[in-house]
């Protein structure tokens, strides 16, 4: 470039002072040497990159071996594949071939195979490098704590439960609003609660309570944030706790329908059995409450209740059938 | 897809129309729904010709053989039950093929394959040697660094080269 524009100064040079005495048509013929001049210097040398003219293109490096033909077969793999990549034909030594055959044919080789690139590999998960990656982690991890070698120790020190997920996607975002939702379980055993507290803290969760398991479950998920869903699942937590404990002037008016279990005593069931047994007997013992406490006392009606309250509570089955079936048979004497 | 078959000139109708119960005795609505003619039956298929045309295996086989004897071309979690986002990870598929396809012009020997792992975008194509290796290079660390701008998420190029392209039959 620089020898180009260096001759065209210099042939201007030599026109320029031809230009001042003589006439044009020998400043011409000048030019057109000048030009001549560079375009056979142009040829020579430099190899022009803008593709004007004729240009030089360079020797094209022929591709080598690929890396296949020249692995060891006791190399480290994992200094091959030590992340998830996609599948190189030329550094798996293996002659993998995948897709549809062509009729009479066999499925195409892995050389530019787009099938073998689509699917996921895992290549770097061999064996070998699994155990690196342990080898890696164990500094970093302690030992599970010895006091809590058992599920029924957990729970003894660690009643309350919390549960909640954490969402993995592909995407440049990470937030995912499900990641918001807290569970807090936990056995009311574990809780510090008298006949009535219990009774009434089953009535103020409703169907947040597994009879089964005796497990409370708090969902929280009506605020945007894990720690503030957490906190009030703590807090209702809290609230149910002393709501349980007090007792409000309102429920002295509690009836036999609020009444979660049956009780036998001044159930029409006492009363009919009463009734029955006191036309059974002799006639002449007479009606009075003495005879009835005396009735009560007896250990057929005794078991009658039992199976009643049974039956009522736990609801039908075969052997609760049977138990009320016995305690019948035996109140009559059959 | 739909918008790519414009030259077939198809009609572009789209309408949903409602009647009211006023007019008739049962109380109910009619809806009439037009779309414009999607051509199943022709999409992405290279039709069977002399027998000198050459045919990658991704342009042999037709789309209802994906799931069976070809892949997925790109693979993202959003398309699972519960996941959003599918078409924002769709509209960047796109607009990615288009951008992949201009700046290696003339150069791609068969589709692009995207795979999304977490938050990176890994690109992986298989290319014909027409350009020397350092235009290459350049070509590569634009394609990456633009897209991770653009996108905000670390973008991966893996490019494999060929001499020619596969051929897996002649139609």
């Amino acid at each position: 470039m620089a020898s180009r524009t260096s001759k065209t100064f210099l042939s201007l040079g030599r026109i320029n002072i031809p230009l001042l005495g003589f006439n044009k048509s020998s400043g011409k013929v000048k030019y057109a040497t000048a030009l001549s001049i560079n375009s056979s210097s142009g040829n020579k040398g430099l190899p022009d990159r803008g593709g004007r003219g004729s240009f030089v293109r360079r020797p094209r490096r022929e591709a080598g071996e690929p890396r296949t033909g020249k692995m060891p077969v006791d190399q480290d793999w994992t200094a091959v594949y030590p992340a998830a990549a996609p599948f190189r034909p030329g550094s798996i030594p293996l002659p993998v071939r995948m897709g549809y055959p062509v009729k009479g044919g066999i499925p195409p080789e892995k050389k530019g195979n787009l099938e073998l690139i689509k699917i996921p590999n895992f290549l770097h998960l061999t064996p070998a490098a699994i155990k690196k990656h342990c080898e890696a982690l164990k500094p970093f991890c302690t030992e599970w704590p010895s006091a809590l070698e058992t599920d029924t120790k957990c729970d003894e020190h660690f009643p309350i439960k919390l549960e909640s997920k954490e969402y993995v996607s592909a995407g440049p975002s990470l937030r995912n609003p499900s990641a918001r939702i807290v569970h807090l379980r936990v056995k009311l055993s574990s809780l510090n609660l008298d006949d009535h507290a219990r009774k009434k803290m089953i009535k103020l969760i409703g169907e947040r309570y597994c009879k089964n398991t005796d497990v409370l479950t708090i969902k929280t998920d009506s605020c945007p944030l894990r720690q503030q869903n957490y906190d009030y699942a703590m807090y209702l937590l809290t609230v149910l706790y002393h709501e349980s404990w007090k007792t409000e002037v309102w429920e002295a008016e509690k009836t036999v329908a609020d009444m979660e279990d049956y009780s036998w005593e001044d159930s029409p069931s006492q009363k009919n059995i009463l009734d029955v047994l006191l036309r059974m007997k002799v006639a002449g013992e007479g009606d009075g409450e003495e005879v009835r406490q005396q009735l009560l006392g007896r250990k057929d009606v005794q078991d009658y209740k039992d199976s009643v309250t049974r039956l009522k509570n736990e609801g039908e089955s075969e052997s609760s059938m049977l138990q009320y079936k016995e305690a019948v048979k035996k109140v009559f004497n059959m | 897809m739909a918008a790519s078959l414009s030259s077939l000139g198809n009609v572009r109708v789209l309408s949903a129309l409602a009647w009211s119960s006023s007019l008739c005795s049962f109380s109910g609505s009619r809806g009439l729904h037009v779309t414009v003619s999607c051509c199943k039956n022709r999409a992405a298929r290279i039709r069977v010709g002399k027998g000198d045309k050459p045919v990658t295996y991704e342009q042999a086989h037709h789309p209802h053989h994906i799931g069976h004897r070809k892949g997925w071309l790109s693979q993202h979690t959003s398309n699972l039950k519960g996941e959003d986002g599918a078409a924002e990870r769709t509209v960047e598929d796109v607009f990615i093929r288009r951008f992949m396809f201009g700046t290696f012009h003339g150069c791609l020997a068969n589709e692009i394959v995207i795979k999304r792992r977490g938050n990176l975008l890994n690109v992986c194509a298989v290319m014909l040697q027409k350009l020397p290796p350092q235009k290459f290079y350049f070509l590569i660390g634009y394609t990456e660094s633009l897209l991770s701008h653009f996108y905000k998420c670390p973008v991966k190029l893996e490019i494999q080269t060929l001499q020619d392209k596969i051929v897996y039959k002649y139609l």
